[in-house]
């Protein structure tokens, strides 16, 4: 053989391993391709048949489900199945701990909106919407964007975002323009209002009140027999109709949770929250310790009827103390739900002079004094460096009232729902802290005031930015 | 229905007489002015009342009967007798 053959045989054999190793290689892209995705059109998948077609076909198309149904209570497995089925679709899973909620995935494939669309015309279902996908947010780096509401009056709410208005301390707030770019609340957190019931139609309200679930039974009481608590709980009457005839629960409803970017009055400290109005005061502003203790019973029977209330604000008081009052506020305790009370407005010291409930010694309880907009302690609030915890803005507050109103309003019970709503902000983020860990977080997250030195336990003003850092 | 200054000045003048058994023409008023109040039930608690913690704008009303000075307070909403004999009443 000559030397020119060898070199042929040589470069042949070359080639040949490089075709079978790229051949090779080839393979085992396409059975990985195979294995991550899998096209297949519409009309191949229908001839599914076997199983292990049928499995197959699972497999191709199992990514997530495409749309979450709420089918109305009574609507039967079998019937939903039927329905799916007829659709095209399948039943992904039933979702834990939200009754009558169902997951499809579309087998077609098609757009989410009409799939959606498919379902809400159907007279079985209750609701349809996309399954959303949710991303972990990118990496935040530096300091939060302030966020700004598009409601109108919300240049005359300094509480939240203090620039100097009307003669005020620029920066004299509670920083919850910070603490929008974390969290604007959650539907999920429902905030007991115990007060002179709610104006639940107020157009700045409405759409963050709780309603009782339809899944829900109606309210027990061993003595009044039911009350059906579509709308919240009226003690003072033992009806189901907590309509507020002051004012002054609505105006503290609105602090916590008026609808933030809805072109209208005012923002809460919660955009979304879920207010549940309790009346026990009447149409003066004043009301009986039973009633209030039977309010809060109610609080506590929902609670543990399934509802995520975990606050309870509480913007009232007097000098009397109640043993029993005490007692069914450490049973709120017991069952995980906050107490915020009002410190009282007689500009004395709660330490030798006590205002209940706000000086129970009980660990739910969370007493709130009041500042001005220069951070100042209100001249009219109560104090005290051993019984007085907290302090939040209470003067010259801009709220909603009744009949679609909003005023401004001045006491500690207005900085007792400043405090209950950044404790719902507080548990919007963090959903299953417990009471004590939310009570040392807001005690955590303060800012430190000359003026409340010596005349709280914390020294400082609420910062729902720091609880929610 | 909301309650006048001159309607809760009356109200208190008519009250006073029927706590003192005297006549209600016997009732002097002192002075009545505008005022302040702490809390919802006008710094006036009775017993086992409890009152929202909001500044409530009111009428601070003096009274005299007897040689003796009595304080009445009220707001659009309600009339109350001030630690009469230590102890306040809701009229």
């Amino acid at each position: 053989m000559n030397r020119n053959n060898i070199f042929i045989h040589v470069a042949l054999a070359l080639v040949l391993i490089l075709v079978a190793a790229f051949a090779g290689q080839l393979n085992r892209w396409r059975k990985e391709w195979k294995s991550h995705v899998r096209i297949v059109p519409a009309a191949e998948k229908k001839q599914a048949t076997t199983a292990d077609e049928i499995a197959l076909s699972e497999t191709r198309y199992f990514s997530h489900p495409e749309v979450l149904v709420k089918f109305k209570s009574g609507v039967s497995r079998e019937r939903i199945e039927a329905l799916t089925s007829r659709l095209n679709d399948r039943i992904e899973d039933r979702i834990e701990n939200a009754a009558g909620w169902k997951s499809i995935d579309d087998l077609d494939n098609a757009d989410a909106a009409a799939i959606v669309a498919e379902y809400a015309q159907l007279p079985e279902v209750e609701f349809a919407e996309p399954n959303f996908e949710i991303k972990l947010p990118d990496a935040i780096e530096g300091p939060l964007v302030p966020i700004l509401p598009r409601d109108p009056q919300f240049n005359d709410q300094w509480a939240l975002a203090n620039s100097g208005q009307r003669g005020g301390k620029e920066g004299a707030d509670i920083s919850a323009t910070l603490a929008w770019a974390t969290t604007t609340g959650s539907e999920d957190v429902v905030v007991a209002v115990l007060d002179s019931g709610v104006d639940y139609t107020h157009e700045d309200l409405a759409q963050n009140m709780w309603v009782r679930p339809s899944d829900m039974d109606p309210y027990q009481d061993n003595e009044l027999g039911t009350i059906d608590d579509l709308n919240g709980y009226n003690a003072i009457d033992n009806t189901s109709d907590p309509m507020d005839e002051n004012g002054h629960g609505t105006h503290c409803a609105g602090i916590i949770g008026a609808e933030g970017e809805n072109d209208l009055g005012i923002a809460g400290v919660n955009w979304k929250v879920r207010i549940m109005p309790l009346k026990f005061m009447n149409a003066g502003g004043f009301g009986t310790t039973k009633d209030a203790i039977e309010a809060i019973n109610y609080v506590i029977d929902r609670k543990k009827a399934g509802v995520n209330v975990r606050i309870i604000s509480a913007s009232w008081g007097s000098t009397q103390r109640s043993r029993a009052l005490e007692d069914v506020i450490r049973t709120a305790y017991e069952n995980d739900i906050l107490f915020v009370a009002a410190a009282g407005n007689a500009s004395t010291n709660n330490d030798r002079a006590p205002h209940f409930p706000s000086s129970y010694n009980v660990p739910n309880v969370i007493s709130v004094a009041a500042l001005d907009r220069n951070d100042e302690l209100a001249k009219f609030s109560n104090y005290g460096s051993k019984s007085v915890a907290i302090a939040a803005p209470g003067v010259e507050i801009l709220s909603t009232w009744l009949a679609n109103q909003y005023e401004e309003k001045s006491g500690t019970s207005m900085a007792t729902p400043v405090i209950a709503g950044v404790a719902a902000l507080i548990v919007a983020e963090n959903p299953r802290m417990s009471v004590d860990d939310l009570r040392k977080r807001l005690m955590a997250s303060t800012d430190p005031i000359v003026a409340l030195k010596g005349k709280t336990t914390s020294g400082g003003r609420i910062s729902a930015a720091k609880a929610l850092e | 229905m909301s309650i006048s200054k001159d309607g809760a000045v009356e109200n208190a003048r008519k009250d006073l007489a029927k706590r003192l058994e005297i006549d209600a023409a016997d009732v002097k008023e002192r002075s009545v002015e505008d005022s302040d109040f702490p809390d919802m039930s006008l710094g006036a608690a009775e017993d086992g009342e409890m009152s929202g913690q909001m500044i409530t704008p009111g009428w601070r009303i003096r009274l005299e009967a007897q040689g003796q000075t009595f304080e009445y307070r009220a707001d659009k909403n309600q009339v109350r007798a001030y630690k009469f004999k230590g102890k306040n009443y809701r009229i």
